[in-house]
């Protein structure tokens, strides 16, 4: 390369940089012209719509409600908005679901608990268009207070659960506003699982629910399941009650372990350490020796067992029932298993709707069960499941596989998801189980089972002294740490039974769902101790 | 001659039988001609185990030959001639036990004809519709009842809403043992539930859903008596029952009266449907014609038939259940 040839070089990038400089410093200059063109713009929309909002008392972010004034104004409930309300002007407060503009007008989907209902606010003499801009702009979750007129639609609106009607906003306050940012969107938490077209779609797994509970709970599948739950609390208790039963509360502090000592928390009591309670056994079977014959509590159930499985919980809702009676324990199992058909039927007759919710995003088959319960053998339940190819002993506990397998041979026979398995055998119950009268090896206890899971454990009590200070004994239990339950026998008991059943087991087995934490409000397992 | 004669003191001739033996024994080699049961009895009396089990053993060896001999004539009759010379007296000698005979063994029937028991109870489920209770299935769980142990419950399901309460009591009043299973033979579990067709589950692993209550009919009163071994009379209650449950039941009227006229001709001729003996086509017939309503205006050889029907008795809870 000679040096002219090189001085040509530079010489041309020389010119080539002037001419991308030039090129460049064009560009700048285009660009400060566009942004100065668009500022000059916005100020002069600004000074317009300043100057044209005639609405502008009719929308807006009030101060926070902290009960300023009394006022007077009826709020109309989202489910009572049908055509009977039609071409009537009211007042409502509800969430905003969703709100998407369009042009001149905004759709909103106002939300309240399992209810939701289109809202519409249209450019014209009682929306200005800086309204509309308002109502795109509220960030979804935000509470709002909402003046309207119902309209009646010819189309239905199939998204909505108040299908006939719509409302024309005349004014719109927000109460609460959220933050912009949600932990997760409603719409993805209510998703189903889908398979095929929907794959791409996105959900939201289990953990990010239940660390965001509170904004889980809002989505209409939760709503439905704990309107269930409490369904079931109330027809529980109704139906005791009609029964002759009393409520009692039991103690949840206590100094001995009821079931056995490995699944149990402790707690520092001033200057010893006490237990919570596992169970409210002892209680019952005490309140049984003090003549109140038939007793049930609902409390709080605590084990301390490092299961991390779909169906186990450190902490749980208990619904416990013990009742004396008069010559066989049947009488016992008549009654607790006419008490969950009451239950089931009460949730069949009056809480479809909630169950027909849930099965939109959890689908499942609907609860089968038979009046009478049907009660099988432990025998013929290990004789069925040898004959499907089962090995078994005959005085073997059943496994979990072993029990849904039976579920299944049980659900084909007969058609039912419920069914309760009598005369275990002796060896697997607990100390306090009272032996069959005929063979040493069976006792009188028994298992309910839903849907091939088992929901409730219980049996005839042994309610003399003696031989239950033998039985325990033959369990190596220390004498001394039972020294007072033993004592509670030792002036006058009747015989009695009983058995207890977890209400988040019961409603997750009754609508077929898959984890137990999607029945219990906030949950507690070995990994999670908030919210 | 003698001094002095005296008169003898004993007749003269008295035959004496002198012994040729000493001493006696009893004959080790003897047969005992009446008891069947040989014993041979030691010598202090008692019966050798070891001489009772050889005997044992070769009865069950003469059993097994007998057996063997029988087999062995059965195939030769197939393998011989393709028409093998079947004696019709041989076979209608060989046919069913009368209904009314009493000296059947319960359980080895139930082994034999359902299989061996593996320690659960035998239940038979059966789904009926509230709509149409199915009255042949009553008539023959009564006759069930009779013949064995049976645990019979009554369930509704939850896809009924209610049943009237006759529905509920239509198998009679719960056993008193009915809290232990394990004492009963046979379960007979009926379920009041929305189904199209009645239906009756047994056995899952070796049984589909039998449907139809003609064919469940067939299969419990197989349980009581076996099927006539006649051919022809087998046909014949086959038909009959057929008759029964598809032109009685969801005939028109037409063909409910030709129904009738086949009756009253059949009747005629023997005081039962088929042959002599009360069979399932007797009972078909009668439920069946109860529930289309046209027995009162049945010809007079049904009437009789009817009251006869009647008599046998277990038809009580059919007619009840129409009341």
């Amino acid at each position: 390369m000679t040096k002219e040839e090189a001085q040509g070089a530079t010489e041309e990038e020389q010119q080539a940089q002037s001419k991308k400089g030039q090129k460049k410093q064009q560009k700048e200059a285009e660009k400060a012209a566009k942004k100065a063109e668009k500022q000059a713009k916005l100020a002069a929309e600004q000074q317009s719509t300043e100057e044209d909002d005639f609405a502008k008392d009719r929308y807006g972010m009030p101060a926070m409600v902290q009960s300023q004034q009394k006022l007077d104004r009826a709020l109309v409930r989202v489910q009572d908005l049908t055509p009977e309300r039609a071409d009537q002007l009211i007042w409502l407060r509800a969430r905003v679901h969703t709100s998407r503009a369009k042009g001149k007008q905004c759709f909103l989907v106002l939300r309240q608990q399992q209810f939701n209902v289109q809202a519409l606010v249209a450019v014209g003499d009682r929306a200005s268009k800086q309204m509309v801009k308002f109502a795109a702009n509220i960030t979804k979750e935000s509470i709002v207070d909402v003046e309207a007129a119902v309209r009646k639609v010819e189309q239905k609106i199939e998204s909505c659960s108040q299908q006939d009607v719509e409302l024309h906003i005349e004014r719109i306050f927000v109460v609460s506003q959220a933050e912009a940012r949600l932990p997760l969107q409603l719409d993805d938490a209510v998703r189903p699982e889908a398979v095929g077209e929907e794959e791409g779609r996105a959900t939201v797994n289990q953990d990010t629910k239940l660390d965001n509970r509170v904004i889980d709970l809002r989505t209409t599948t939760s709503q439905a399941i704990f309107r269930l739950q409490s369904g079931v609390c109330q027809l529980f208790r109704d139906t005791l009650t009609t029964k002759g039963f009393v409520e009692i509360q039991t103690p949840k502090i206590i100094s001995a372990a009821s079931e056995g000592g490995a699944n149990v928390f402790t707690v520092s009591y001033f200057k010893t350490s006490a237990y919570l309670a596992q169970s409210p056994q002892l209680y019952k079977q005490m309140c049984i020796c003090a003549d109140f014959e038939k007793v049930f509590c609902v409390g709080p159930v605590f084990r301390a067992e490092d299961s991390n499985t779909h169906r186990h919980l450190t902490e749980f809702v208990g619904l416990d029932i013990e009742m004396a009676f008069n010559y066989h324990y049947h009488e016992v199992i008549d009654s607790i298993t006419d008490t969950m058909v009451q239950i089931f039927k009460g949730l069949r007759d009056n809480f479809q709707t909630e169950i027909q919710t849930v099965n939109k995003q959890f689908p499942s088959e609907p609860f089968k069960f038979l009046e009478p319960t049907l009660r099988l053998e432990f025998t013929e339940g290990v004789a069925m499941l040898r004959e499907a190819g089962v090995e078994m002993g005959d005085e073997e506990d059943l496994s979990t596989p072993n029990e849904k397998l039976l579920g299944r041979l049980v659900k084909e026979k007969y058609d039912t998801d419920f069914y309760v398995l009598d005369k275990y055998p002796l060896a697997v119950r607990p100390f306090y189980t009272m032996p069959d009268p005929s063979d040493p090896k069976y006792s009188n206890s028994y298992d309910m089972f839903m849907r091939g899971e088992e929901i409730l454990s219980g049996a005839q009590r042994v309610h003399d002294a003696q031989l239950l200070t033998e039985r325990a004994t033959h369990h190596q239990i220390d004498l001394e740490k039972i020294k007072a339950y033993i004592d509670s026998f030792r002036y006058g008991a009747p015989p009695h039974g009983g058995g207890g059943i977890g209400l988040e087991r019961v409603c997750m087995l009754y609508l077929g769902l898959h984890n137990v934490r999607q029945t219990s409000m906030f949950p507690r397992d070995p990994k999670r101790l908030t919210p | 001659m003698p001094m002095y004669q005296v008169k003898p003191v004993c007749g003269g001739d008295i035959k004496i039988d002198l012994p040729s033996c000493m001493y006696k024994l009893p004959n080790v080699h003897a047969q005992q001609g009446n008891s069947c049961t040989s014993e041979h009895a030691l010598q202090n009396g008692e019966v050798d185990p070891a001489v009772k089990a050889l005997e044992a053993r070769q009865d069950e060896i003469m059993r097994k030959l007998y057996e063997l001999k029988a087999a062995v004539e059965g195939l030769a009759k197939t393998v011989t001639t393709p028409d093998a010379d079947l004696d019709l007296t041989v076979i209608s000698s060989l046919s069913s036990p009368t209904f009314s005979s009493t000296t059947l063994k319960g359980t080895t029937d139930l082994d034999t004809l359902l299989g061996k028991d593996h320690g659960a109870l035998r239940d038979i489920v059966i789904n009926a519709n509230p709509a149409q209770p199915p009255l042949t299935l009553l008539v023959l769980h009564s006759l069930l009842c009779q013949r064995y142990r049976v645990l019979s419950t009554v369930h509704v399901h939850s896809s009924v809403a209610s049943v009237p309460p006759q529905l509920l009591s239509c198998l009679g009043p719960r056993h008193a043992d009915s809290y232990a299973r394990q004492l009963f033979q046979l379960g007979f579990t009926l379920i009041w539930k929305d189904v199209p067709k009645l239906q009756m589950k047994f056995s899952i692993q070796n049984m589909c859903p039998i449907e139809g209550e003609a064919n469940v009919a067939r299969f419990l009163f197989k349980l009581l008596a076996p099927y006539p071994g006649d051919a022809a009379l087998a046909t014949s209650v086959d038909s009959w029952v057929d008759t029964a449950f598809f032109q009685l039941v969801e005939g028109s009227a037409k063909e409910q009266a030709a129904v009738l006229r086949a009756l009253n001709s059949a009747l005629g001729r023997s005081p039962w449907l088929v042959g002599p003996e009360f069979s399932l086509a007797d009972v078909a017939c009668y439920c069946c014609l109860l529930r289309s309503g046209s027995a009162s205006v049945a010809p007079a050889n049904v009437q009789r038939w009817l009251k006869s029907c009647e008599n046998v008795g277990h038809f009580g809870s059919a007619k009840a259940l129409l009341q």
